[in-house]
């Protein structure tokens, strides 16, 4: 139709001129190491992307004007993100982190060789592209633990996302933990199939409270179980960061990941051309994930044993994930002294776990 | 047998089905007026974001903070329509396209997202949120104890608001005169009714109790403000209009009814009561029962369709009558 | 002082290209102000927009991702609303087109370069997917009379819910079972190398894909103007439209119509759906933060009224909205805030609407009173 195209000629005209009209071009001078993150979610949604905004920005800090940091937020897995990389790399990015998984592919990663690319909670690895992740399961574990002194029944919910198996080893360490505080203790999987949905996660904690759980637990990124359990008053386990705020009397403590230790090493090895693709695991030890602060109802003999097998997780003399471990039906699954790996073992390594442990309610299909 | 499934059901969709409600009956006068909005989620959404907004800068006591906030956000929800008033009633415009535009502009790509990340809203809880009215003890009464006094005032303000719309439409002039803009506003003009503002107003109101509900949401069930939150309830809300034949005590049981369904899976999953591939029918079930119910009310009165404007949906043009 | 609001008769040319043009242009203005408010510059902004979307190097290739499928999602729209069925159910009408073209590719396909046989059967098998899914709201409409809209909207959600299903929560023929990366993280079978859509590379820019999903959306705008401008399919459902008494006492088949109508606009969608597997993610992608996330059929939606749901216009509006929403991802960051690029979206489009009026309509201001000025009134010339 003669007026549209009209239109858009017209439209295209307009914005040339305005592009020729318009500013100088994009600045050129020293140039800092440009580093970008991409977040699945919005980088303040108060759980696991903002947890990766924090360490970017601890980042920009310790490194202040050598490095030139940027984020890109509510990216999509596929052809958004191919879109994103596409247009960082045009202005000159070189190392990217991709904090979700499925972000980056093989296709993407042979298209920009000269870009360093970091994927968390993946498996990928290539010549420019590096995998990170780490043992959140232990202080999960840790956490568990004083869910499970403060249980003065024998339930506790514990809300979820997805039935995958980074999810489902994370409630099996929440479980194991509050079982050794509290033997027992059985812990009840409800499924939002969400990672961050306020309304659901709700609902969820309130069914769990109506079918008699007195602790709440999570592995989503809302605060809205906290919430619901500051409401009636029962103790809160909370999840990617310190979200006392939401729930000041029920609070217990959370797992924390502290991604920044590994960004600032990366980045600065990025600077200094000694990056080398790999696949990390972080782990207490080194700064990776930690305990939030205890809320105060958390007695001074439940931190005291919090602490002292902490340490014994720090210093490899226990390990939640060693055998006997049976599962939901009874069956033993590991071998007692056995202990279980991150990437060998099939469905009884970390990453393939997809089975329950023997105290759990709920199915691991969802 | 205060937890038993069935009280828990109800309790929750009373508590859920109160943002469904305040946008429903407000949807519903304006198609009364014979102007179909199609932005209701938009118009939630920035009720929900700016509600949360006053809540964080009003600086007085608590009542009075959270009424300047529901002011607010009706006030921001009577903006937001006013543009789709604007465009359809006075421009002539195609109201669904309008109302399309109105909630992707306004909604989880747009303003509302604009507005939230812009003042900071995120990852804080609200400073002030609403909370039960009745004692403890009240609430704990068998059966009536959760579903009637555990309430937060919206619930019980937005009984009131069935009540007086229902006044409104069936006794006194105004309400009449609005059916008959809604039926012919070509015999409404005739009579001297101004077509125009009644439409206008009626519009602006819908915008009103939209950012109403929106604001439940955000101070009252979920007390944080987060993008998107919530998660495709205006669309419940329109077809709420429609099940209920423009009623609004009829609008009142719908809500309820679809708010105890979003509760459903999670207390199913609770108590291990699994049928199937339950959480792919049951996610489903609340979207299943409306297309379901639509397609029986329709169905039934296909002919006569009893209840829906004349009028809704077309530009009223005095000129071309 | 009296304003009278009288509706054209005649639709003068000039009228009809300065009206739109004006209301984009209104359009820039409002959003330029919108954008100064927010302490950021406007002309700054728009430059780098379109440079982002179509001048830098490899932007057209990106652009391009992002044209596909709105351009099948901008036709399906079209395609429907064209003739008053609103059909919002683009996006799931997608999703299932994903489902049934990603099985025949799974099924059909094996090793060795594209070849015609998978691909041809993914087209069709998308076609079919989105075809039936939007019957449903057809069928619903043409027999008890139920709106469209809601019904369309909401099997989004469901159609929804079943892709993620059938990747997240069930090891269904499209779930990728084998090797232990499929164990850790619920990801789509991949194609068979033989089901994979091939693309053509234009040598500019340093070198543009095209992909097959582009021509077929060329054709099916073909398609569609063909159908509704050549066809008595298209001349009665033009009829049923504007009226549906006219259509009625006119002879048309008012059911057969409404389902026709639907299953066009459902099988374009679909294949746009098929498209999105084998051009592009070559595999079904169920995962929510993926193609979930994006909502092409919404934004094809607006595509759609920016073009008047004329064919060919809305392909290039697809074009240049692609564009946008690829540069969008661009500017968006720390300075940028992400809503942004929906409000503009929305001034745009409330501009384009806005403007139509003008075009329709014609406003006559006299100084005699009402009574007298309508008795006076003179035909719209």
């Amino acid at each position: 139709m003669k007026r549209s195209r009209m239109v858009l000629a017209a439209l295209l005209a307009g914005v040339v001129a305005l592009a020729v009209a318009g500013a100088g071009l994009a600045s050129r001078g020293s140039t800092p190491f440009k580093v970008a993150w991409i977040y699945v979610g919005p980088h303040n949604d108060g759980g696991w992307s903002q947890a990766h905004d924090n360490g970017r920005l601890y980042v920009q800090k310790m490194l202040g004007s050598k490095v030139q940091t940027t984020y890109k937020e509510n990216i999509a897995v596929g052809a958004q993100f191919n879109q994103t990389v596409a247009s960082l790399a045009a202005q000159g990015y070189k190392l990217i982190f991709a904090t979700s998984y499925g972000y980056v592919t093989p296709t993407v990663a042979a298209k920009y060789p000269n870009v360093m690319f970091e994927q968390a909670t993946g498996t990928l690895v290539a010549k420019n592209v590096s995998e990170y992740f780490g043992s959140a399961e232990d202080t999960i574990f840790l956490s568990g633990m004083a869910a499970g002194a403060a249980a003065k029944c024998d339930t506790i919910g514990f809300v979820v996302a997805y039935p995958i198996p980074e999810v489902i080893r994370h409630a099996n360490a929440f479980t194991l933990g509050a079982q050794l505080m509290h033997p027992g203790v059985k812990v009840k999987l409800v499924w939002t199939n969400s990672w961050f949905d306020p309304a659901k996660e709700k609902k969820a904690a309130q069914s769990l409270v109506a079918a008699g759980a007195c602790v709440l637990g999570q592995n989503v990124d809302s605060p809205a179980t906290g919430q619901y359990a500051e409401s009636q008053g029962i103790p809160w386990v909370g999840y990617d960061s310190d979200s006392s705020k939401f729930a000041p009397k029920s609070w217990l403590t959370a797992s924390v990941y502290n991604w920044g230790i590994y960004y600032l090493k990366r980045v600065k090895e990025a600077m200094a051309g000694t990056w080398k693709p790999g696949f990390y695991y972080g782990s207490i030890n080194d700064g990776f994930t930690k305990l939030a602060p205890y809320g105060p109802s958390v007695t001074a003999a439940t931190k005291a044993k919090i602490a002292k097998y902490e340490k014994m997780i720090e210093n490899h003399t226990f390990y939640e994930f060693t055998g006997p471990l049976h599962d939901q039906s009874g069956k033993l699954r590991v071998a007692k002294g056995v202990k279980m790996q991150v990437l060998k073992g099939g469905t009884n390594s970390l990453y393939g776990m997809n089975w329950l442990v023997q105290g759990v309610i709920g199915s691991p299909k969802g | 047998m205060n937890n038993s499934l069935l009280v828990v059901l109800i309790a929750s969709g009373v508590a859920y089905g109160t943002p469904l409600l305040y946008a429903a009956l407000g949807e519903l006068l304006a198609e009364r007026s014979g102007v179909l909005n199609l932005g209701v989620e938009g118009m939630m959404l920035g009720g929900a974001v700016m509600g949360f907004w006053a809540v964080e800068r009003v600086h007085a006591g608590t009542a009075i903070t959270l009424a300047a906030a529901l002011g607010i956000a009706a006030l921001v929800g009577a903006l937001l329509a006013s543009i789709h008033a604007f465009l359809v009633i006075t421009l002539r415009a195609s109201q669904i396209v309008c109302g399309l535009t109105l909630t992707i502009f306004a909604g989880a790509v747009g303003l509302s997202s604009y507005l939230g990340n812009g003042l900071n809203l995120a990852d804080i809880p609200a400073r002030k949120t609403f909370n039960p009215v009745f004692p403890g003890g009240m609430q704990r009464l068998p059966v009536v104890g959760p579903i009637v006094f555990g309430q937060n005032i919206l619930v019980y303000l937005s009984w009131l608001c069935v009540i007086a719309i229902w006044l409104y439409l069936s006794r006194t002039r105004p309400g009449l005169n609005v059916r008959a803009v809604g039926e012919s506003p070509a015999a409404a003009d005739t009579m001297g009714i101004n077509v125009t503002a009644y439409r206008y107003a009626h519009t602006l109101a819908g915008g009103a109790f939209a950012g109403i509900a929106g604001a439940t949401i955000t101070l009252a069930l979920t007390p944080q403000w987060v993008n998107g939150i919530t998660g495709g309830a205006g669309w419940i809300a329109i077809a709420l209009v429609i099940f209920s034949f423009w009623r609004p005590e009829l609008c009142l049981v719908g809500a309820y009814f679809f708010g105890a369904l979003q509760a459903l899976a999670p207390q199913l999953q609770a108590r291990n009561i699994s049928l199937g591939p339950t959480v792919l029918w049951t996610n489903a079930l609340p979207y299943v029962m409306t297309i379901l119910v639509l397609v029986v009310v329709s169905s039934g009165t296909a002919r006569r369709r009893l209840g829906a404007p004349a009028a809704l949906g077309n530009p009223y043009v005095r000129e071309e009558h | 002082m009296h304003v009278a609001v009288e509706r054209r008769l005649r639709q003068p040319r000039w009228l009809a290209v300065v009206v739109p043009l004006g209301s984009i242009a209104f359009a820039f203005f409002v959003a330029a102000l919108v954008l100064l408010a927010t302490g950021i510059d406007p002309l700054s902004t728009y430059r780098q927009l379109f440079d982002a979307g179509f001048i830098q190097s490899g932007s057209l290739d990106q652009t391009l991702i992002t044209t596909t499928p709105l351009a099948f999602m901008g036709l399906a729209a079209a395609a429907a609303f064209r003739v008053k069925l609103y059909n919002i159910g683009a996006e799931g009408q997608m999703y299932m087109g994903a489902i049934f073209g990603s099985a025949a590719g799974l099924y059909l396909g094996g090793r060795g370069g594209a070849a015609p046989l998978p691909i041809a059967a993914m087209v069709v098998a998308g076609c079919a997917g989105g075809c039936v899914w939007a019957l449903i709201p057809g069928v619903l409409k043409a027999f008890f009379r139920t709106n469209e809209i809601l019904t369309s909207l909401l099997l989004n959600y469901v159609a929804g819910l079943i892709l993620t299903y059938l990747i997240f929560e069930s090891e269904s023929y499209w779930r990728e079972t084998k090797g232990f990366n499929a164990t850790v993280f619920p990801t789509g079978k991949p194609l068979p190398p033989s089901s994979v859509w091939p693309g053509w590379t234009l040598h500019a820019q340093g070198g543009v894909t095209v992909p097959l999903g582009a021509f077929l959306a060329v054709l099916a705008g073909v398609v569609v103007w063909g159908l509704h401008k050549r066809t008595r399919f298209g001349f009665e459902s033009q009829v049923l439209g504007d009226s549906e008494r006219a259509a009625r006492y006119a002879g048309v088949r008012i059911r057969r119509k409404i389902l026709a109508v639907m299953a066009l606009s459902g099988a374009v969608a679909g294949l746009g759906g098929a498209s999105q597997v084998g051009d592009f993610a070559h595999a079904l992608d169920g995962d929510p933060n993926g193609l979930q996330k994006i909502g092409y059929g919404y934004t094809g939606i607006v595509v759609a009224a920016l073009a008047r749901y004329n064919p060919f216009a809305t392909l290039l509006i697809a074009f240049l909205i692609g564009g946008l929403q690829n540069a969008g991802s661009t500017l968006q960051g720390p300075s940028f805030p992400a809503g942004l690029v929906g409000v503009l979206q929305g001034i745009i489009l409330f501009s384009a609407l806005g403007g139509e009026i003008l075009v329709r309509y014609r406003f006559r201001i006299s100084r005699r009173s009402k009574g007298e000025a309508a008795s006076a009134a003179e035909p719209a010339s």
